[in-house]
């Protein structure tokens, strides 16, 4: 037989008024299994609490039912008060007298009778409640960051410097990602490499950091606290150990027409090449591919050159295994080439150029020395047309999204241009001027007021070749719809931003979800932007969706907090409302008969195959088992499952049917 | 047929199963036949008048055994192999499929790729019985199809014989014996029956293959089938599968559409 | 029989502890009213609900239900809503062809924001059910124990 105390609060006039508090104590008090019920003027005030755990310890109590506010509101107060007395928090549960009842009805009898109904509901569940503990899980204090750009760099300084040990991995040969292949930032036209690349060094000298360029994430398996991941670490066929990063083998390398990546494509590089001069870590790799050796066993120039004797033609790639308690994924973004354009020429004309394009011919180290010029003929171009929104906001392309950074950087683009070219026109078609973030607007109005950028509204429909120029056929909207029509010496186009490519991929690998549209999905749009739904996998960057650095760095930052607060303690404590199989002797083992509708059902994978074996070690059956670091208590599972094998804790099968047959039994 | 059995006495003589599961002359009509030897492979019929659901014996292990075994099925048996497999029951290597086709030659499967590609050919239609009484009960408004199933259901007497010879209900310990709660009241009377049969139903969605093992199997002859077959036929445009042609997608109500119907919620 | 005025339905609400539950509370929080014939029974995720439960209310004398949660995307649990949904349209479908009268179980999705939307709910649903009077037709047959069968006349 029960032993529940019961006890009503008047929350000052809040639930009195109405309610009939004193009544509501005295029916409760006459049912079955309440051992003890009162009622007070403020049961979360102090003398409140200490009446109720002297009620548990003078009545022996093995449940307590407060009828008060809601119980979002002091849930943890009452079962803190109920655990300092002795009783395991989870016997103790609240009706929600107040929100539910006393504040939206009149004073009636009817109003009585519902709070009444609905303490008895809690007094009836209560019966069935069993005591829960908290969930313990180890943890492994290292955490793997897959990305090597701003936010990947962000993220490990952060976590390296609260005292545990990061592995960051990033596939290109260099860390930097995109912010490494920019001039000048937006808004204050900092140097982008000179605030960049001492982090860059700061990443590989720092003790807490364990760096693997040209490497990608093989697998992960586990569960947070406690992931295995096997991480491929690509030949690079150079000896890093002795390489000294002289940079003798790049100069004397025959194959050196290779279209740059980092120049995104507008320059050449060599088979054997650092991807730019501030590379870290700055040594080669070997391009496989376009090498003359690994194509038709040629060459070997590098080999004769480097005096250290650091070439390893027969390097295999390496997957090694990491023991990690967190990941933090920085694997950015990609733009859409002008190839996406038939409008705009299907990536044929040589002067139609993306952004990111652009950025590198403005950029000291690209491949014109920060010059404006042609790629076609290397002339210096007098009018330029930039197309905003090109492929962003546009559902007839896929892409309906906008690529946020695209109204900045495009300002950035045509000040740098005038600013280098004192006598060139510049035009942007838009759309919209999206500067949103701080001194943004100024930065914009800058473009237009002190730089002269001839800013057009309107969208433009073809660019075509026509001897040498490229004509640009706009409207002007603001002008009624007028026809614009410009003879450029260039076209940049701020293409959208996209997913970075291997994105799905690497999701389906990791168990996290993504949008239609590849960005990684967090756990919650408002509210929880750094976290995903799998439990452990943290978000920076564009990756989640397309940002600018200022964000993507306090993205960052979030991140590490997030994996720091992981690490701070030896065990993850977790709240014990998970659903659990059951378990019977043998030969049942279970009456859960390995259908895995659960499995299925989990948006946390938190359902894993147990495989029951006899004791000849021959597999009798493979059962369910819920995970409990991951399930995050919804109870899907448990409406599934059709031999109900399957129940949760807090909110047992018991539970619930108590609660509904005690409503309608007047 | 004659090759049938010769094909099921080779199988076992050369130790390829431990057990072929067929059909054979019953006393009134075929009725399943369990051989482990070549001899009682004899008496294996296959005719359009074998009408049992075999699969429901492949879940019973301590019938089928560790060792591999062979079915005979007929296309309703083979719609309910697929759903087993789907549903982690079965696996490739235990089981050997063989049925005569349409022309009379014998077919052997051992994958659920083959199995597929043949049940693929025959589209799942209602008979005449179905559609008589179907159609009588899709013309009742709300409340003649109340009294209708009241009427039907004031025969249920709870034998629970539909439960044993659906393939697909092969819990070791059903919902109606869970006790704590008693979610589904087990004396035959009229709402007891009819929870009994709700429930049958919605534990079927996305999974029946309207083999019509359950309305066979009633003593009194309710048509229990064909509350899972129109909830089978209704739900399939809803959730996107073919009727009879089980596929790997994962059952209908664990997975979800971002555009499922949603009118009628407010 | 037709409804007389004096009938006052008794509906249970099985709602999600992260949107409609909440949201009911914004309800009290505004001081907003509605009818007192709406008592909550609190889920963790309307994946959670069992329609097994909804058949027990029936049975135990509720003229009416509704259920209720997260706004499709934005479940707590990301997905848990989505297999309700699923759910509550196959059981509609057995329920019509069973007969079992549908317009009794209001299903909705009420956000955490929707305080007033609840009120409107509860009020609305109280109003309906009240309109198709009592679920006498299930009740009879409920009450098996106690009376004697189906087919005596309403």
């Amino acid at each position: 037989m029960s032993k529940i105390g019961v006890f009503i609060c008047h929350c000052g006039e809040n639930i009195s008024a109405t309610v009939d508090v004193e009544r509501v104590a005295r029916e409760i008090g006459g049912m079955e299994g309440v051992a003890h019920a009162i009622d007070y003027k403020y049961m979360c005030s102090d003398p409140g609490q200490t009446f109720i755990k002297e009620a548990v310890k003078k009545y022996d109590l093995d449940g307590v039912v407060v009828g008060a506010c809601s119980p979002r509101m002091h849930e943890p107060t009452f079962r803190r008060a109920c655990a300092e007395a002795g009783l395991n928090p989870y016997l103790c549960e609240m009706a929600n007298l107040r929100e539910h009842c006393s504040w939206v009805h009149e004073k009636s009898e009817e109003t009585t009778e519902k709070a009444i109904d609905l303490v008895k509901m809690l007094v009836e569940k209560v019966k069935k409640n069993k005591p829960l503990d908290s969930i313990k899980v180890p943890v492994t204090k290292r955490a793997l960051v897959i990305g090597g750009g701003i936010a990947g760099i962000q993220a490990s300084l952060d976590i390296a410097n609260t005292g545990h040990k990061v592995i960051l991995i990033e596939r290109d040969p260099s860390i930097g990602g995109h912010m490494s292949q920019l001039s000048e930032t937006f808004p204050t036209l900092d140097c982008s490499q000179c605030i960049l690349t001492p982090r860059m060094v700061e990443v590989a000298q720092h003790p807490n950091i364990k760096l693997y360029t040209y490497a990608e994430l093989e697998s992960l398996e586990g569960f947070i606290g406690n992931f295995k991941a096997k991480i491929r670490l690509k030949a690079k066929s150079v000896n890093y150990a002795t390489c000294t990063g002289c940079g003798a083998c790049i100069q004397k390398c025959p194959v050196k027409k290779i279209p740059s990546e980092f120049n995104a494509g507008l320059g050449t590089r060599t088979a054997i090449y650092v991807p730019f001069p501030q590379a870290v870590p700055n040594k080669p790799v070997i391009d496989r591919v376009n090498c003359n050796y690994y194509k038709r066993g040629a060459c070997k120039i590098c080999e004769k050159t480097c005096q250290v004797g650091s070439i390893e033609w027969d390097k295999e790639d390496e997957i090694i295994t990491e023991e990690v308690g967190a990941v933090v994924l920085a694997t950015g973004f990609d733009v859409k080439g002008t190839d996406f354009f038939p409008e705009y020429g299907y990536g044929q004309y040589k002067d139609v150029l993306t952004g990111l394009q652009f950025e590198r011919l403005a950029s000291a180290s690209g491949p014109t020395f920060g010059e404006i010029r042609r790629p076609s003929d290397g002339a210096i171009p007098k009018k330029i047309v930039f197309i905003a929104c090109a492929g962003s906001r546009d559902p007839a392309k896929g892409i309906p999204y906008c690529s946020k950074i695209c109204c900045m950087y495009t300002a950035k683009h045509a000040m740098l241009y005038q600013h280098k070219v004192h006598d060139g026109e510049s035009t942007v078609f838009y759309m919209d001027i999206r500067a949103g973030g701080k001194n943004y607007e100024e930065f914009v109005r800058r473009a237009i007021e002190e730089d002269t950028v001839n800013y057009v509204r309107g969208r433009v429909a073809r660019v075509y070749e026509k001897n040498g120029k490229l004509i640009v056929k706009g409207v002007d909207t603001l002008l009624g719809g007028e026809q614009v029509e410009i003879e450029a010496d260039m076209v940049v186009l701020a293409t959208a931003g996209v997913a970075s490519c291997g994105s799905e991929l690497l999701a389906q690998k990791l168990h996290v979800s993504y949008d239609p549209y590849h960005f990684f999905a967090e756990a919650h749009p408002k509210l929880k932007p750094v976290e995903t739904n799998t439990a452990g996998i943290f978000l920076a960057g564009a990756c989640q969706a397309p940002k600018d650095i200022p964000e993507t760095v306090g993205m960052a930052s979030g991140a590490a907090v997030k994996v720091a607060a992981l690490f701070s303690n030896d065990e993850l404590v977790r709240e014990p409302v998970v659903a659990v199989v059951n378990r019977l002797a043998p030969p049942l083992y279970s009456t859960c008969v390995g259908c895995f509708m659960c499995e299925t059902a989990c948006p946390y994978n938190a359902i894993e195959h147990e495989e029951i074996k006899g004791r000849d070690g021959s597999l009798i059956r493979t059962i369910a088992r819920v995970n409990q670091g991951l399930c995050q208590g919804c109870g899907t599972c448990v409406a599934f499952c059709r031999s109900k094998s399957i129940d949760i804790q807090g909110y047992t099968n018991e539970q619930v049917y108590a609660e509904v047959m005690s409503l309608l039994n007047d | 047929m004659k090759k049938l059995r010769d094909r099921a006495a080779e199988l076992l003589s050369q130790g390829v199963v431990s057990l072929v599961i067929g059909y054979e002359e019953g006393t009134k009509r075929p009725r399943p036949l369990f051989c482990r030897n070549s001899e009682s492979a004899e008496k294996l019929i296959f005719d359009s008048r074998c009408f049992h659901n075999l699969a429901v014996y492949i879940t019973k292990k301590e019938l089928v055994g560790k060792e591999r075994f062979a079915v005979t099925a007929p296309i309703s048996t083979l719609r309910s192999i697929m759903q087993l497999y789907v549903e982690n029951q079965l696996s490739e290597e235990k089981l050997l499929v063989l049925t005569v086709d349409l022309s009379g030659e014998l077919r052997e499967f051992t994958t659920f790729d083959e199995i597929a590609a043949y049940v693929a050919q025959f589209e799942l239609k209602r008979g005449e019985r179905e559609q008589g009484i179907l159609s009588k009960i899709e013309a009742m408004d709300r409340a003649e199809r109340w009294k209708f199933w009241m009427e039907e259901m004031s025969h249920c007497f709870k034998c629970y014989a539909c439960r044993s010879a659906c393939p697909l209900c092969y819990c070791s310990k059903c919902v109606v014996e869970v006790n704590r709660p008693q979610w589904i009241n087990p004396w035959p009377a009229p709402l007891a029956n009819m929870e009994w049969h709700i429930n049958r139903a919605m534990h079927m969605v996305g999974r029946c293959t309207a083999c019509g093992a359950c309305g066979d199997a009633c003593p009194v002859g309710i048509p229990i089938d064909l509350i899972t077959r129109k909830m089978m036929e209704d739900m399939a445009p809803e959730f996107g599968y073919v009727p009879g042609q089980p596929a790997k997608q994962g059952n209908a109500l664990s997975s979800w559409k971002l555009d499922d119907r949603e009118q009628f919620i407010r | 029989m037709s409804s007389n005025t004096d009938f006052e339905p008794k509906i249970i609400a099985f709602v999600c502890n992260w949107c409609t539950y909440a949201g009911a509370d914004l309800t009290g929080t505004s001081r907003l009213k509605y009818a007192t014939n709406v008592k909550i029974v609190r889920f963790p995720c309307t994946g959670r609900i069992d329609f097994l439960l909804l058949l027990k209310s029936f049975a135990q004398g509720a003229d009416g239900v509704i259920v209720s949660g997260c706004h499709p995307n934005d479940c707590h649990y990301t997905s848990g809503n989505f297999h309700a949904r699923r759910r509550w349209i196959a059981f509609r479908s057995v329920l019509d062809l069973m007969g079992v009268d549908i317009r009794r179980i209001q299903y909705s999705w009420v956000s955490a924001a929707e305080g007033s939307k609840w009120a409107d709910l509860v009020n609305n649903t109280v109003a309906d059910i009240r309109a198709l009077g009592p679920y006498a037709e299930y009740q009879k047959v409920a009450d098996y124990l106690e009376k004697e069968g189906y087919n005596e006349e309403a």
